[in-house]
Parts: C-alpha cells; sequence; structure tokens
C-alpha cells in the first residue's frame, strides 16, 4: 500500500538529523516536540519547501519529479504564522486556495462558513487578529482539497471554540481520505489522534499510536513534565 | 473594502482621464492649438501645427507615457517582490543605477556610437543596483532595513556618477548632457527617444500574466510556492521586467522619482491589492501621472523639469506614508 508521506533520511543541517517517518492515508498525525524541536522544519522539509539530503514522497512519488504547479494539487501547507503586508479580503486569500486548480472558486463560501470567517469575508487580512488569521490560513487550506495537508501549529492562537471546530474539520479531511499532519503543544489534545511523532533535539523520538508513544517516561525525558491522570476541565462542541 | 462599482468604473475613468491629458499635453505650449488645428496638424494639413506636433510634442507626449508606465508598474513588481508597499526603483537606488551606468557611457563618450549604448549601460547599471539591494535587504525585510538599504546604494551611485562628472575630462556638451540626467527631464525628445523606449510596451505586455502569481507571492513566498506557484521562475521574471523598464525609462529621460511609489500606492488605495486590476491601471496611471506633471512643468512660470514635478509631489506623499505606517 502507497504511504500518503514518506520522508527518507532527512537532515537540515543544525535543526534535523536523519529523520525517517510514514504516514498512511487518512490519519489523523500530530507532531509534538518541545521549543526549537524542529518542527516546523520537519513540516517545511515534508512540504517541499526546505531544502535537505534525504528523501521526500508524497502518495509514492518523489517529490523532486512533481512538477511545482502540480504539487499545489496534492499538498497543501499552513504557515505557524503570517505577517500581511497587503489589504487582501479574507475572502481572496481564502480564494487563493484554488490557484493550482484553475481559481474555480469551488468551496471557498463553504471554508468561510466551516472556519466561522463569513462575517469577516470582506474585512482586509491586515486588519485581522493573529486567531482570525489564522483561520483564513486553515481555510485556504482545506479549499485545495489536498490530500496531503502539513500544518504548522494551526491551534496555537485560537479560542477553545474554534479549536475544537478545527479538531472537528480536521477529523471530517481524513475520513474523506486525506492525510493531516499538524504540529501542537497540548498533549492532551495529542492524545486523541491517530498517529503521533515525537521530535527532541531535531531527531525522531518516537512514532506511533498515542497510548503507546506519550507514556509518562517520555514525557518526563522529552518535555521535563509528569502525566497524572486527574478528573480536569473537559471541553467539548455543543 | 472597495465597493464593486469602483472595480467596474476604475479601468474606463482611467482611460478617459489619460485621453483628456493626451489631448492637452498637444495642445498646450508656446503655440496653443485648438482640437480642430491638433486634428489638421497630425494630417499633415497645417503645416505649422503638423511641425509642432510631429517634431515636439507627440514624441514628448509618447516617451512621457512610456516613461511613466514603465516607472509605475516597476514599482508595482517591486513593491510584491519585496513584500513592501514602500518600495519603489527610486528608494532602492535602481533608478540611480541605472542613471550610473549611463553616465559611465556619456563620460566615456561612447554613448553617441549607437542608440542603443544608453539603454544597455543603464540595463547593467540598474541590474547591479537591484542585485545590490536583494543582498543587502532580502526579501520580506522590514521597511527600516530596505530603506537604509537604498538609502546606502543611492550614496554609493552618487558617487560613482559624481567621480565621472569630477575627475573625467569631460566637455562642456558631455557634462550638459550629464546634468540632463540627473535632473530628468522630457524637453527635447525625439522619435530616436521613443524607439529606445519602445521595447517598455513589451515589458508591460509581459507583466499582464503575472499579476495573479504576484498576489500569491506579495502574501509570502512559502505559502505561494506551496499553493503551486513556481516561485524561482515568478521571481527571475519580476525581477528582469522591474530592471529593464526602470533601466529603459532611465535612459530615455534621466532619473524621474517616485514615479514608482506614489502611482501604485494610489491605485491600491482606490481599487484594492488584487494585481489583476493593478496591473493595467498601473500602466495607465503611470502614464497619465507623468503627463500631468510634465502639463503642470510645462505651464509653470519658466518651466519645472518633469523629475522636479514628481519629486515635489512623491516627496511628501513619502513622508505621510511613512508616518501613516508608522
Amino acid at each position: 500500500m502507497t504511504t500518503a508521506l514518506t520522508i527518507t533520511n532527512a537532515s537540515v543541517p543544525g535543526r534535523l538529523e536523519g529523520l525517517n517517518l510514514s504516514l498512511a492515508p487518512g490519519m489523523l498525525a500530530g507532531l509534538v516536540g518541545p521549543n526549537g524541536s524542529g518542527k516546523s522544519t520537519l513540516l517545511q522539509v515534508a512540504a517541499g519547501l526546505l531544502p535537505t539530503e534525504g528523501g521526500v514522497a508524497w502518495l509514492g512519488r518523489d517529490i523532486g519529479e512533481i512538477p511545482v504547479p502540480e504539487r499545489g494539487l496534492l499538498a497543501s501547507w499552513v504557515p505557524q504564522e503570517a505577517r500581511f503586508e497587503f489589504g487582501f479580503s479574507v475572502r481572496s486569500v481564502v480564494a487563493q486556495g484554488r490557484y493550482a486548480r484553475g481559481d474555480d472558486d469551488f468551496g471557498v463560501d463553504d471554508a468561510l462558513r466551516q472556519l466561522d470567517l463569513t462575517a469577516l469575508a470582506h474585512r482586509p487580512v491586515n486588519r485581522l487578529s493573529g486567531g482570525e488569521r489564522q483561520r483564513v490560513l486553515i481555510a485556504r487550506a482545506l479549499v485545495t482539497q489536498a490530500p496531503l495537508q502539513l500544518w504548522d501549529e494551526p491551534l496555537a492562537a485560537l479560542d477553545p471554540r474554534h479549536a475544537l471546530e478545527v479538531l472537528m474539520h480536521a477529523r471530517r479531511l481524513t475520513q474523506a481520505g486525506a492525510t493531516l499532519f499538524f504540529s501542537l503543544h497540548d498533549l492532551r489534545v495529542a492524545h486523541c489522534l491517530d498517529f503521533v511523532v515525537v521530535l527532541h533535539q531535531g531527531r525522531l523520538r518516537a512514532a506511533g499510536p498515542p497510548q503507546l508513544v506519550l507514556t509518562p517516561e517520555l514525557l518526563l525525558e522529552v518535555f521535563g513534565v509528569r502525566a497524572r491522570q486527574t478528573p480536569g476541565l473537559t471541553l467539548e462542541l455543543p | 473594502m472597495t465597493p464593486p462599482w469602483v472595480h467596474r468604473i476604475a479601468l474606463p475613468v482611467a482611460l478617459l482621464l489619460l485621453g483628456l491629458l493626451v489631448v492637452a499635453s498637444l495642445a498646450i505650449g508656446d503655440l496653443h492649438l485648438g482640437p480642430t488645428r491638433i486634428f489638421a496638424g497630425l494630417l499633415h494639413q497645417d503645416e505649422l501645427a503638423a511641425t509642432v506636433l510631429w517634431n515636439i510634442r507627440l514624441p514628448r507626449l509618447l516617451v512621457a507615457m512610456l516613461v511613466g508606465s514603465a516607472l509605475a508598474s516597476s514599482g508595482l513588481v517591486m513593491q510584491a517582490y519585496f513584500r513592501n508597499s514602500l518600495a519603489s526603483p527610486g528608494l532602492l537606488g535602481v533608478s540611480s543605477g541605472g542613471a550610473a551606468g549611463a553616465v559611465v557611457m556619456i563620460g566615456l563618450g561612447w554613448a553617441s556610437a549607437s542608440i542603443f549604448v544608453l539603454p544597455l549601460a543603464a540595463v547593467v547599471g540598474a541590474m547591479a543596483a537591484t542585485i545590490m539591494v536583494i543582498v543587502l535587504a532580502r526579501r520580506g525585510a522590514s521597511t527600516e532595513r530596505l530603506l537604509l538599504a537604498g538609502v546606502a546604494l543611492n550614496a554609493l551611485l552618487g558617487a560613482v556618477t559624481s567621480y565621472v562628472l569630477s575627475n573625467f575630462t569631460l566637455s562642456y556638451e558631455r557634462n550638459a548632457k550629464i546634468l540632463f540626467w540627473l535632473l530628468g527631464g522630457l524637453e527635447d525628445r525625439t522619435w530616436e527617444h521613443v524607439i529606445m523606449a519602445s521595447p517598455i510596451v513589451l515589458a508591460g505586455a509581459l507583466l499582464w500574466p503575472l499579476g495573479r502569481p504576484m498576489d500569491l507571492l506579495s502574501l509570502g513566498a512559502r505559502e505561494a510556492q506551496s499553493l503551486g506557484v513556481d516561485i524561482k521562475r515568478l521571481r527571475r521574471s519580476m525581477l528582469v521586467l522591474s530592471t529593464v523598464l526602470t533601466a529603459l525609462a532611465t535612459a530615455v529621460v534621466g532619473t524621474v522619482g517616485f514615479v514608482g511609489l506614489v502611482v501604485p500606492h494610489l491605485l491600491r488605495l482606490l481599487v484594492g491589492p488584487e494585481h489583476k486590476r493593478l496591473v493595467p491601471l498601473t500602466l495607465i496611471g503611470g502614464a497619465a501621472f507623468v503627463l500631468a506633471c510634465d502639463l503642470v512643468g510645462r505651464c509653470t512660470a519658466g518651466g519645472l523639469r518633469v523629475g522636479i514635478v514628481t519629486s515635489l509631489v512623491g516627496g511628501p506623499f513619502f513622508l505621510w506614508l511613512l508616518r501613516r505606517q508608522a
């Protein structure tokens, strides 16, 4: 069976070392690790945006052999944060996700609705809050309909409700066959995913189902925290 | 946000405005010509009007329009490239690079060898300046960094020009020609200058299809690449086009400042940042702006050169923009 994403012996000097990873199609996979462990670097390598030693393949095809315009059809990358210099409208930025498909505008209004952006559709993006900007970037990724989605800390600036909604849309995406690989800091959220990749000092420390990977020993070693099961606050969408 | 009716009328209004300015600049001068005499002159039915129009006003008009379109669209492209709305050929030193190239050729006495010497020298000078500013400022650089790189380059290239002026054994004629470059003017432009500037039309046409990918690039290079834009190719095209546009304009009229800053900015305020609208409007708006500045200069007592008028408009505008950004 072809994997959705295969990374073979990827290295970026000073940031990532000899990393091997493969993700099966339809997987909702999380990438965790302390600050500076190389999460953003790994996602950019996976998206084909950083030159790397080693290989990256999408759906069994080496990305070096995929022409740039076609790459836009296969994978979508969401940056950790975006600086918008020009006042494009929210809607026009989301519609950019259709660039590789001939700017057909398909699914743009749906994505705006899903990310709660309909009311902001005509607002200039350079006048949005951090969380609103992040939702715009996620909406743009959704409209690409790319089978491989690589999101860099999509939940970081979101309030609890929008974070839960994004997770819900992420789950729907993978149920429809797409593969989503995203970085996050909330280990409780990571516990609910299909697969977790743990990075530590630029190396792959562990990868697998969260129940097997996120053990108290690993959390102590990698993050320096002690895990304890307590009856805490659980949030869900109404 | 810009209301849709503004988008619908922007292009027709710009064309109408340009048309009016064209008529005005054919009509106004030492010899005032009414519409009927302009018509008769263009058809060679009125000897005096024909001489004035065909030998003086038409070449000047065409050069002004070509130069305006070139400088304004060059500024637009640089702003998308650097993702900074204050980038423009004058402020970044690209115009100075073009002028330095041309001045060196004039100083060496090679400029009269062929009409292609000056444009080529200007392209080489402007390209060197563009490469230096990229190395100094990098893409997506902060405004401060970009402007400081421009200040440094303008000073450096100004030194080259001053060196040629002071250290070459120059005839009075060559010195006068160099001063002409530094002031930027449309006086005594001939059909030869129109031919020199004519590749601007081609460069402007090549710019047209880059509008959409430029939208994506202006919001981030990696984002654009992940959405399917061939960033390397796009950047190369943008760089070559914007540099050649500035260099050709500089080769024909010398340094005319602030056009690349003022025109794209005003149009962005009017119709929003989308390049599919901005590219055609900037080409037309740039032509209209330089024509208008030339008309103002011609109507001022004693006459003001077009480069002085654009700077008198653009300088305060730039300061206003800086204040607004802060």
